[in-house]
């Protein structure tokens, strides 16, 4: 396997990953403002709220989808692409990722399923529970998600043997920091993502002015409230992850301790982080920076209900604002991935070690298929989303027709 | 601990096979059994409620075999590299099929999606065919590869059994002809897995170290929750289908 053969398996792996995040990051954040908003419908039986609930739950299916076929698609590529992990750090990385499809994903998906389909079919207070059966799944999915990734940035609870990796401590596993901590930083970036979202769609169609003004008011207020809560969170639960940043990745006289024993200890290479993994960090900072400006203006549009509603140029700078926690979350992603290497298991296994034993023939020809069927599905989701996003809620394809003002009927098509 | 792992495995295989076994086999016979969109439509949501609750079996599985048997994924995933590239796509392009169909009011559009949904789900099948074959004649790209493909008709025939008792009466009557039973193709999809498993060397992919006893009783102790939400999914949707659904 040559440099060309490492290189696209790398990149193959980014494009996928990449792609995985962006839309589970959405998914995280609107999982819980539907949840929320179902159980306010739901208590209150208020009609706004019902329609919110399939408007905002429409554009989280939608999203969803991709969510799911890029994540497994990712699952089977550390088998096909990464084999020297499962090789020598699969009885350690391999625990979290089945506690993910067994314990999480398996009911997150199953649940979902029964919340789409059993739309005014179920008893809505069971409707309601399965959102949030979904919605928790969806965390805890990201927590063991983040337990195997924490441990390939911070490997804890375990001892070399035979070459292999074996588990000894599966607590220290479990708790390790670089893996709670950066489950909140997510989850308070997933929250801030479909905020933004919200916020955005609200103020395209206050902008324009359409028919439903009471509909987007409350929701540029459900939105703008997710991001005055979260912005501060996201950048604390991301700033005391430097506690535990490794030393290669910031630089510094520890950093030169760090190459000096991995030199005497693997021999020399390149063990200090790449410069786009710095690139990331500043990138991520700067996006927070505009973020928390914007939040600034949410802060003293909130408290007045009407004027949510006024303000054009406010408006616009809610719509231009949605990319800003998807770029934060790509670059932040980069700085944490990128500023691993040249290490896969962080002190322990080199990314080219790593590699599968395949012809570079076959890494070519599924790069190539991959990243055009996920070039197809990036771009034809996103159009779905803005499609569905504009039409406004007369335009949910989810539940079946309007629901009444008082109980939702029952209607058996879907 | 290794013997309680392996069963788990034979039980999420076997689930996925059977289960989604049905969904991916109506998807191959879908030009057959609905002749225009309104029908397709109909065809599609015999199964729509259940893909989801399907596929995760083999998610589950994939985690087994990174949790318990890391040694595994050289086998099957490595050495059978470009099966499982076609299988993945297979799985990929279905999937979207079925869940961009309904969201744009188009026949091209309609018909784009039918499309995709038939050829990834051929694709599936005759990847798991091919998969199966390999594996049975003793692991790697061997005379199996080959001569598995024919399993892709097994998918088929359950299929046909599963639109039997789900399609509305005149629909189902199409897939009729077939002499097909759930329960029989069912039972064979179950065996399937079996077999292959007989030929893996177990003792020397299993992992080493507390990863196993984790994994294994993790799932045994969240199993009867799994089993409990999918019967939930069963027991909403019994009966046949008499309108389209989201997809």
């Amino acid at each position: 396997m040559g440099a060309d053969a490492l290189l696209l398996a790398r990149i193959q792996f980014a494009l996928t990953a990449g792609t995985h995040f962006m839309f589970v990051a959405l998914t995280l954040g609107l999982a819980t403002l539907v949840a929320l908003m179902q159980t306010r419908a739901t208590v209150s039986g208020s009609a706004v709220h019902a329609r919110m609930v399939r408007f905002w739950g429409q554009l989280y299916v939608i999203n969803y989808a991709v969510g799911i076929v890029t994540g497994l698609v990712m699952e089977f590529q550390f088998g096909l692409n990464w084999a020297g992990m499962s090789r020598m750090t699969g009885g350690v990385f391999g625990v979290p990722l089945a506690m993910e499809t067994i314990v999480a994903f398996f009911v997150e998906s199953t649940f979902l399923g029964l919340w789409i389909f059993g739309w005014d079919r179920l008893n809505r207070w069971l409707h309601l529970g399965l959102i949030w059966v979904v919605t928790l799944t969806a965390y805890l999915s990201a927590y063991f998600i983040l337990v195997a990734n924490g441990w390939l940035q911070r490997p804890v609870g375990f001892e070399m043997v035979d070459g292999a990796a074996r588990l000894t401590d599966a607590a220290a596993l479990l708790t390790n920091p670089t893996a709670v901590l950066a489950f909140f930083h997510v989850l308070f970036g997933g929250f801030l993502t479909a905020g933004f979202f919200m916020a955005g769609v609200s103020g395209y169609h206050l902008l324009r002015r359409t028919a439903e003004v009471e509909f987007f008011r409350r929701s540029m207020r459900v939105g703008l409230l997710t991001v005055v809560l979260s912005v501060m969170p996201v950048v604390i639960f991301g700033g005391v992850q430097f506690a535990y940043v490794q030393p290669t990745k910031l630089g510094g006289e520890s950093a030169a301790a760090e190459v000096a024993r991995f030199t005497a200890r693997f021999g020399p290479d390149e063990y200090m982080a790449p410069g786009l993994a710095g690139a990331g960090e500043a990138l991520m900072m700067t996006m927070w920076s505009l973020m928390m400006l914007v939040a600034a203006v949410a802060l003293v549009k909130l408290p007045f209900g009407g004027w949510l509603v006024r303000g054009r140029v406010f408006h616009v700078l809610m719509i231009v604002s949605v990319p800003l926690p998807y770029v934060a979350m790509v670059s932040g992603w980069v700085f944490r991935e990128v500023g691993r290497q040249p290490w896969v298991v962080y002190g322990l296994l080199k990314t080219r070690d790593a590699l599968s034993d395949v012809g570079s023939g076959t890494v070519v020809a599924s790069f190539a298929a991959f990243t055009v069927l996920f070039g197809v599905l990036f771009v034809v989701n996103a159009w779905l989303l803005v499609r569905f996003a504009r039409r406004g809620p007369e335009g949910a394809g989810l539940g079946a027709s309007p629901p009444a003002e008082q109980a939702p009927v029952l209607s058996g098509t879907l | 601990m290794e013997s309680v792992a392996v069963v788990l495995l034979a039980v999420f295989s076997a689930g996925y096979l059977v289960l989604a076994g049905a969904d991916i086999g109506v998807g191959m016979l879908l030009p057959w059994l609905g002749r225009d969109q309104r029908e397709r439509r109909l065809v599609i949501a015999s199964f729509a409620p259940f893909f989801l609750g399907n596929e995760v079996w083999l998610v589950a599985s994939a985690g087994l075999v990174a949790g318990a048997f890391p040694g595994l994924e050289h086998l099957l995933l490595e050495e059978l590299y470009p099966l499982v590239v076609v299988l993945l796509i297979g799985w990929v392009v279905r999937d979207m099929g079925l869940w961009l169909r309904g969201r744009v009011d188009a026949v091209a559009w309609r018909g784009l999606c039918d499309a995709a949904i038939a050829a990834g789900s051929w694709a599936l099948a005759l990847a798991w065919g091919s998969v199966l074959g390999s594996v049975v004649f003793g692991g790697g790209l061997n005379a199996g590869s080959v001569l598995g493909l024919p399993l892709a008709a097994v998918f088929a025939w359950h299929g046909a059994g599963f639109a039997r008792w789900r399609l509305p009466v005149e629909l189902a009557a199409r897939a009729g002809r077939v002499p097909a039973r759930y329960g029989v193709s069912g039972a064979v999809l179950a065996v399937l897995p079996v077999a292959a498993g007989l030929r893996l060397p177990w003792s020397e992919v299993v992992t080493v170290g507390g990863g196993l006893a984790v994994t294994a009783v993790t799932t045994v102790a969240v199993l009867p929750f799994l089993l409990g939400s999918q019967a939930l999914v069963w027991w909403t949707f019994r009966g046949r289908v008499d309108s389209p659904s989201y997809l």
